[in-house]
């Protein structure tokens, strides 16, 4: 396997209590597998994707990628690996830096050359035409923005992305472009997914297997098939399913 | 029993670049029934239910033939009149609670103001007035989030604030845009029943804007497809699978399905001519 999770607790530290964001999950990710995480906000799904990145403090457990635990900080051959794509794109793309800086930067941290092959080839390859190089943020729309940030992501050719919701602030239709986007780029270059949505429909699209969260604590572990057919065993899955969106056409 | 009448509204914008037409042309009628507004966005969607309530900066334009509610011609009342009929009459529910609060003041004292300043209601009796719109919107401790300042709500109780506010002064329309994208399918599905709760038991008209279309064809009597400003297609909520225009499917169709196969998602056809 390729990501391993293992008895993973983070606990924050605010107005002098202990906050328990995620309580003993574990969970593994194979090579070129999709896997993905449900659950209302506050249930700990985006804080595990934050402390696969060193961004959330560890209390106990381990996160091993191919084996071996990750160190802290997580330094660059993590970077290499292992790339996160943002929920908001209106707040994670740097507002005063050109479509142009920010594909640039990570090149250039890691000493990689052919810069401007590379940014030409990351931004056909996201489906943005070439003239969007020296745009601003402000002057691309949602959905371009997200593909930028989808750009920026693969500019080091990591193995694993960490999707956090990375559709949910786009419409329908712009929902399906970015998708299909992913889908795409996990076929042609093998990538590992592990994504975090609140929409159960997008889940199933894109994942082979599903963790539901609540509260900080793995509920149940599904396989594509048992979501398909309702299979599930715990009643806050169930729940969960009958409360999706696309129930909602079939009633 | 018509509420809300509206005849050929347009809202445009006239700028540097040339005059942007938001909404051209768009007429329904309302009675005491949920209408949902459905489009992607830049669709007029959101322009629409701000028109209603005159709610447009310039340079933005509104017109329109006629705009009654209640009898009363929106497009020829001064003013002050609207700002009467704004609140207690037809009320908005925004879309993100993150801005639509003011960061810098307690709950309560947002929620008491209205009382205070309009009805000129004593404070003891604006704060149990302020609880029990709470409490109607199932906050479980109203006393608490009385006191407190918006950042430290959650999203979904940061719009049911914001639905407890416009529904304290009882109003006959309740303008919603997009209440509850910010949320999580299960408190979404809490605000959707408190909203239908309120359209049955108050008899209140509810304009409800979203971009998901499954929401409205779930939550609503009838929906109003836009496409560049314009209505493509009204229907029944209903009879939404059946939706005849182009644009309408495809809306439909680019959603991901639990157990649907994985083909990539139909992209949306945007043709042109709809708009004409």
């Amino acid at each position: 396997m390729l990501i391993e999770v293992d008895t993973l607790s983070v606990t924050y530290r605010s107005h002098g209590r202990d906050v328990r964001a995620v309580e003993d999950v574990s969970l593994t990710v194979d090579a070129r597998e999709s896997f993905g995480l449900v659950g209302e906000s506050g249930s700990g799904k985006s804080t595990i994707l934050r402390a696969i990145c060193g961004l959330a403090p560890i209390s106990s457990g381990a996160i091993r990628i191919n084996g071996t635990a990750l160190p802290t900080p997580r330094g660059r051959a993590f970077s290499r690996r292992v790339q996160m794509v943002f929920q908001d794109p209106y707040a994670s793309l740097h507002p005063r830096h050109t479509v142009d800086r920010t594909l640039s930067e990570p090149l250039a941290i890691h000493g990689m050359s052919g810069t401007d092959q590379r940014i030409m080839q990351a931004l056909t390859d996201v489906g943005l035409p070439t003239s969007f190089r020296f745009r601003y943020p402000h002057q691309l729309s949602g959905g371009q923005r997200q593909r930028v940030a989808i750009a920026r992501a693969l500019m080091l050719e990591p193995e694993i992305l960490l999707l956090d919701e990375p559709t949910s602030a786009l419409d329908a239709s712009v929902q399906a472009e970015t998708l299909n986007l992913l889908s795409r780029l996990r076929a042609e270059r093998g990538l590992t997914f592990l994504m975090v949505s609140h929409d159960l429909a997008v889940i199933d699209h894109m994942c082979d297997r599903i963790l539901v969260m609540q509260n900080g604590r793995a509920v149940e572990e599904l396989s594509r098939e048992a979501l398909a057919t309702a299979a599930m065993k715990t009643d806050y899955a169930r729940s969960l399913f009958a409360a999706s969106a696309d129930r909602m056409l079939q009633t | 029993m018509t509420l809300l009448s509206v005849k050929n509204l347009a809202v445009t914008f006239d700028t540097e670049a040339g005059r942007v037409e938001a909404v051209r042309g768009v007429s329904f009628d309302l009675g005491r029934e949920r209408l949902g507004i459905v489009g992607e966005s830049g669709s007029g969607k959101t322009m629409t239910g701000r028109a209603v309530l005159r709610l447009i900066r310039p340079p933005g334009k509104i017109t329109a033939d006629e705009m009654l509610f209640d009898g009363v011609d929106l497009m020829r009342i001064p003013e002050s009149q609207m700002r009467a009929l704004r609140g207690p009459r037809i009320a908005m529910v925004m879309q993100d609670p993150k801005y639509s609060l003011n960061p810098v003041m307690r709950v309560g004292a947002q929620l008491m103001e209205g009382l205070r300043q309009r009805d000129r209601v004593s404070k003891s009796a604006a704060r149990i007035k302020a609880i029990e719109a709470l409490v109607a919107v199932q906050i479980r401790d109203p006393a608490r989030v009385m006191d407190a300042y918006p950042h430290e709500l959650s999203g979904g109780m940061g719009q049911r604030v914001m639905i407890a506010m416009m529904l304290i002064p009882n109003p006959d329309l309740l303008i919603a845009d997009e209440p509850t994208s910010a949320l999580d399918v299960t408190v979404q599905a809490e605000v959707l029943a408190i909203l239908d709760d309120l359209v049955k038991t108050r008899g209140m008209g509810l304009i409800f804007i979203s971009h998901d279309l499954r929401l409205v064809a779930r939550f609503c009597d009838r929906v109003l497809v836009m496409y560049k400003g314009k209505i493509v297609e009204e229907l029944a909520a209903k009879d939404l699978l059946a939706a005849k225009h182009p644009y309408t499917q495809g809306l439909l169709n680019c959603l991901p399905r639990i157990g649907g196969n994985r083909e990539p998602l139909p992209g949306l056809d945007r043709n042109a001519a709809w708009a004409q």
